[in-house]
C-alpha cells in the first residue's frame, strides 16, 4: 500500500498543494462537509446528544481504567462459547498469529470486512507475503485495494475518488466496458464480482465495533451486509479488535451505539448491526461449527491507557466525525490529514501509534478551531491533544526558531511592547493610511500574499489611554479591560468603540497597565513552561476587586477562561471566573435594552470565531447584538473556522487562504455589505483578504456595530 | 419522547425512512398470504422468509434471532427478505431490547443476533446512496397487529 502522507515538512507542502489543486476532491468534501452537518444535526435532535456522549465518555474512560479485568472475563466467557482469544503486543505479532491461524487451517482464500485495526497492523500486505489471497468486500475498501491505496476517510474509505475513476478501475478488473456516470451500475458491478469470493474464501476477517466483556460477544455496525457475509460464509472466521474496543456491558454497547451512526453516517442505525456470541453453526466447518478466532491488538493503548491525559482516546469510536467538520480535513483530503487512522484522531494515533515523523509534520495541520471535539462520540478534548503532542516534540527536539522567538520576545511585557513600538517604527515607509501595509510589491509575500496585513495602528490602545479613561459617579458596575496584543497594537479602535459602549451603559472601566499577552500563541506553539509565566502576570496585573474581567477579543477570553485553567489550576480560579467576552458581557450583564439603541437597516452578517462560538459556547449573544444594531442576514456556515488559526496561517498558507476565501464568498453570497465578528484575529484574516480581493465588504468588530447604534 | 400509543406507527415511519416496504396485517394468515404473494410476485429462490423477536420502533429496526446459518442466510442472500414482525414485540428505543440481548448471551450461551434496518445499503462511491450491495435488494416488514 502507498504510504501517503510524507514525513518531511516540505514535501508534505507539496502534497497539500496537488490536494488543493485536485478540484474533484474539493466538489467532493466541501459538498460532504455541508450536507453531513445538517444531516447529523436531524439525527441528534431525536436524542440528548450531550448526554450519550458524556455517557461513552464515562464508560470508556472507566474501561480504560479496567482493561485488564475486562480482557480477562472477555477471554473467559468467549472461551466458554467456542472462540479462541488472543492478545497481540504489537503490529507484527498480531499479524503473525492471524498468518498462523490461517497456516493452521489450510486457509488460501480471505475475505475481508472493513477494519481500521487491520489496516493499522499492515494485516493484508502480510498475508499476502504468506502466499494468501486477501479480497476486500466493503465497497470503498475494495475500490482503494483494486488501487493499492489507503483509505482517505474512516468510514467512507473511497470518498476521494469520482465514479469515473472507480469505472476505470472496474473495466480493469472486469475485463469489460463499464458505465461512467451511473453509481448504481458500478455497486451491482461489485454485488456480482465479489459474491462468489464470499463463497470461495476459506477465513473471513472482521473488525469489531465493540467486544462485551460481560458475555464474550463482540458488535459489528455495518451498513452493505459485506460484513455478514464475511463472518457467515467461511469456515473460519477472525475479528480483530483494539484492546480500546471492550465495554464491560451488553447496556454500554447499545449506549455507544445510539451515537456511533449518528455521528457516522447521520443514520439512526446502520442497516446491519451484528451481534455475534460465541462459535455458532457452521456447515463447512469441522462438527459442523465455525472456527472462531478473536485477536486483540496491544499496540501501545494499555500504556496510553494509563496516561492521564492521552487515556481519552479509548472513548473513540472509529465513527469519523472529527474528520467530518475539520476544515483542513475539507481542503486537503484523508490522505494528507492522517496516516492510517484519518482526521483530528488520526493526528493524535499516528503519534502514539505509528509514525512519529510523520505525526511531528502532520500535528502541525491543526488549526485549532474545536469543530472535532465539538461533534466528537466521546468528547475527546482533540485539539489540547494535539496540542500536547506538538509541546512534547518541542521539549524533546527543542523549540524551533518561531516558537523560540516567541518566547523570548513574549515572556516579557517591557520587551515585547518595546518590540511592537519598534515595528509600528520600521513599518512606516510602508503603512498605508488605510491601515494596511502598502507600497510593497505582492510577490515579496509569496504565499502569504492572499490577505493584505494590517499595520500597526499609529497609537496602541495604551498610550491613548489616559485621554480614554472616564470617571462615573454612581456606576452599575465596574469592569477590567483585557486589551489582548491584537487590539491594543492593531484595532484599537474595536477597544474605543467598546468605552463609548461601556459609557453609554454607566460602566467604569479600568485598564490594568501590567497586562500582557494573553499567552495563547504560546500554548499553541508547544511553550507550556512559557505560558504559564505569562499567565501569572496577567492574573497577578488583574488582582483588583472588580465585577467582571472583559475582553473584544474570543480568542483571549477561552484562554484567559478555560487555558488558564488548565495551566495554572486554583491559582487561577477567581479570575478565570471573572472573564468574560465583549457580546456576552453586553447581552446578558448590560442588557440590550438599556442601551437605547437606533438600529439600522444595513444587512450585517455574522461571523461565528471558532473560540467564541465552540470554546466558550456564546452563539445567540452576538447574533442579538447585530439584529439589534442592524439588518442581521444569516451567510452560510457561519461557525466554520475563517483560516486564521494564529501562528497557523503562517505555517499553511495555502490552507489558510483557501478557508478564508470560503468564508468571504459565503459572507457575499448572503448579500451583507458588512461582516461583524468579535474577535481581532478573524478580523485580521477577513479585513485583509476582503481589501486583497477588492470586495464591498466592510469587516467590523461587534462593539464597533454597537458604538454606531448608539 | 416517544409515547408508548405511537410505538408502532414510528416504527412504521422510520423503517419506510430507510427504504423498508411496511405491510399492516391483522394475523398469520394474511401474513402467509402476503409471504405467498411476495414469492410469487419475485420467484421462490429470491425471497428469504424470517421472524422478528423484537422491534425498535426509533430506528425502525427488526431483531432477527439468526443463529443458525440457514436463518441468517435467509436474510442475506435472496433479493428479498421478508420478515415478520408482531407489533405487541416493538420497544421505543434501543436502549430496551438490552435486558433481551443481555439474556441472550449469558449463561454460556452461543448466539446470533442481527439487527435489521432497512434493506443493504451503500454510500462509499461519491456518496450517491445505493440500494443492495451485498445483502438483499429489498426488506419486507410484514407487521402483525395481533
Amino acid at each position: 500500500m502507498q504510504n501517503t502522507t510524507a514525513s518531511k515538512p516540505r514535501d508534505y507542502h507539496k502534497q497539500i498543494a496537488s490536494a488543493l489543486e485536485d478540484s474533484f476532491l474539493r466538489r467532493a468534501l466541501d459538498k460532504f462537509a455541508v450536507e453531513y452537518r445538517a444531516s447529523r444535526d436531524a439525527v441528534f435532535s431525536e436524542i440528548d446528544g450531550a448526554a450519550a456522549i458524556k455517557r461513552i465518555a464515562d464508560m470508556k474512560d472507566g474501561a480504560a481504567k479496567r482493561i485488564e479485568e475486562l480482557y480477562l472475563q472477555f477471554k473467559t466467557e468467549a472461551e466458554k462459547r467456542g472462540v479462541k482469544v488472543h492478545r497481540a503486543a504489537d503490529a507484527a505479532e498480531a499479524c503473525r498469529i492471524i498468518a498462523g491461524i490461517a497456516a493452521e487451517n489450510e486457509v488460501r482464500k480471505v475475505v475481508k470486512s472493513k477494519s481500521m485495526t487491520a489496516e493499522e497492523i499492515g494485516l493484508n500486505d502480510c498475508l499476502r507475503k504468506a502466499g494468501i489471497d486477501v479480497c476486500e468486500t466493503d465497497l470503498g475498501e475494495w475500490i482503494i485495494q483494486l488501487r493499492n491505496e489507503g483509505p482517505s476517510h474512516m468510514v467512507m474509505p473511497a470518498i476521494h475518488l469520482s465514479r469515473g475513476q472507480v469505472a476505470d478501475d472496474f473495466e480493469k478488473v472486469t475485463g469489460e466496458k463499464q458505465d461512467h456516470e451511473d453509481v448504481q451500475k458500478l455497486v451491482k458491478v461489485a454485488r456480482r464480482e465479489l459474491k462468489p469470493k464470499f463463497h470461495e474464501a476459506d477465513m473471513g476477517i472482521s473488525g469489531a465495533n465493540f467486544c462485551i466483556a460481560e458475555t464474550g460477544a463482540i458488535a459489528i455496525v455495518t451498513n452493505e451486509g459485506n460484513g455478514r457475509l464475511v463472518n457467515t460464509l467461511p469456515r473460519v472466521h477472525v475479528a480483530l479488535a483494539g484492546l480500546d474496543k471492550l465495554v464491560p456491558t451488553v447496556d454500554d454497547a447499545l449506549a455507544a451505539l445510539e451515537v456511533l451512526p449518528r455521528n457516522a453516517t447521520s443514520q439512526r442505525l446502520t442497516a446491519y448491526t451484528t451481534f455475534i456470541c460465541g462459535a455458532g453453526p457452521c456447515a463447512k466447518g469441522p462438527d459442523g461449527r465455525k472456527t472462531m478466532h478473536i485477536v486483540f491488538v496491544d499496540n501501545g493503548r494499555t500504556k496510553v491507557a494509563a496516561d492521564p491525559l492521552f487515556s481519552q482516546i479509548f472513548r473513540c469510536v472509529r465513527c469519523g466525525a472529527c474528520a467530518n467538520v475539520c476544515p483542513v480535513y475539507r481542503m486537503v483530503g484523508g490522505h494528507r490529514m492522517g496516516h492510517i487512522y484519518i482526521g483530528a484522531i488520526g493526528l493524535v494515533l499516528t503519534y502514539l501509534f505509528h509514525d512519529r515523523e510523520i505525526a511531528k509534520t502532520l500535528c502541525q495541520n491543526c488549526i485549532g478551531c474545536g469543530a472535532c471535539k465539538d461533534v466528537c462520540s466521546g468528547g475527546i478534548d482533540l485539539p489540547a491533544l494535539i496540542r500536547e503532542i506538538r509541546a512534547r516534540f518541542s521539549k524533546e527536539d527543542g523549540a524551533p526558531a518561531l516558537a523560540r522567538m516567541a518566547t523570548v520576545a513574549m515572556k516579557d511585557r517591557k520587551i515585547f511592547h518595546a518590540l511592537l513600538k519598534f515595528m509600528r517604527f520600521s513599518q512606516k515607509p510602508v503603512a498605508g493610511r488605510d491601515g494596511f501595509v502598502r507600497h510593497l510589491p505582492m510577490a515579496l509575500f509569496g504565499k502569504h500574499g492572499f490577505k493584505s496585513l494590517p499595520i500597526l495602528a499609529p497609537k496602541a490602545f495604551r498610550e491613548m489611554w489616559p485621554a480614554l479613561r472616564k470617571h462615573h459617579e454612581k456606576p452599575r458596575m465596574k469592569i477590567a479591560l483585557f486589551a489582548g496584543c491584537a487590539q491594543d497594537f492593531a484595532y484599537p479602535q474595536h477597544l474605543v468603540a467598546a468605552m463609548k459602549v461601556f459609557e453609554a451603559a454607566n460602566v467604569e472601566v479600568e485598564f490594568p497597565m501590567d497586562q500582557t499577552c494573553c499567552g495563547l500563541p504560546l500554548s499553541m506553539l508547544g511553550e507550556t513552561a512559557s505560558a504559564k509565566e505569562v499567565a501569572r502576570q496577567n492574573v497577578a496585573a488583574f488582582a483588583g476587586k472588580y465585577d467582571a474581567i472583559v475582553t473584544l477579543c474570543a480568542s483571549c477570553a477561552s484562554h484567559l477562561k478555560h487555558g488558564y485553567a488548565r495551566l495554572l489550576g486554583e491559582d487561577a480560579a477567581e479570575f478565570s471566573s471573572k472573564v468574560m467576552d465583549f457580546s456576552s458581557f453586553v447581552h446578558d450583564r448590560i442588557g440590550l435594552d438599556s442601551l437605547r439603541l437606533k438600529p439600522t437597516d444595513e444587512k450585517v452578517t455574522y461571523h461565528a470565531s471558532c473560540h467564541l462560538c465552540r470554546e466558550l459556547g456564546v452563539k445567540d449573544a452576538p447574533r442579538a447584538i447585530i439584529k439589534a444594531t442592524a439588518n442581521y442576514v444569516p451567510s452560510a456556515e457561519e461557525e466554520c473556522c475563517c483560516g486564521f488559526g494564529g501562528t497557523f496561517s503562517v505555517k499553511f498558507p495555502e490552507i489558510s487562504a483557501e478557508l478564508m476565501r470560503k468564508k468571504l464568498a459565503n459572507a457575499t453570497a448572503s448579500g451583507a455589505k458588512s461582516i461583524a465578528l468579535d474577535c481581532p484575529g478573524c478580523a485580521m484574516q477577513l479585513g485583509g483578504g476582503a481589501d486583497r480581493q477588492k470586495l464591498d465588504l466592510r469587516v467590523v468588530h461587534i462593539a464597533e456595530l454597537l458604538a454606531a447604534a448608539l | 419522547m416517544i409515547d408508548d400509543a405511537d410505538v408502532s406507527e414510528l416504527f412504521i415511519s422510520r423503517a419506510r425512512a430507510v427504504a423498508a416496504r411496511v405491510s399492516v396485517v391483522a394475523d398469520e394468515t394474511a401474513a402467509e398470504s402476503l409471504v405467498a404473494e411476495e414469492r410469487r410476485r419475485v420467484g421462490e429462490a429470491n425471497v428469504g422468509v424470517a421472524r422478528a423477536a423484537r422491534g425498535i420502533a426509533e430506528t425502525g429496526t427488526c431483531v432477527v434471532e439468526t443463529d443458525g446459518e440457514e436463518q441468517r442466510l435467509a436474510t442475506m442472500l435472496p433479493e428479498t427478505s421478508v420478515i415478520l414482525l408482531k407489533a405487541k414485540d416493538i420497544v421505543p428505543r434501543l436502549g430496551d431490547v438490552a435486558g433481551y440481548l443481555r439474556e441472550r448471551q449469558t449463561d454460556g450461551r452461543i448466539s446470533y443476533t442481527s439487527f435489521i434496518t432497512g434493506p443493504s445499503r451503500t454510500a462509499d462511491i461519491e456518496r450517491v446512496g445505493a440500494i443492495g450491495v451485498h445483502g438483499p435488494l429489498e426488506v419486507h416488514i410484514i407487521l402483525l397487529e395481533d
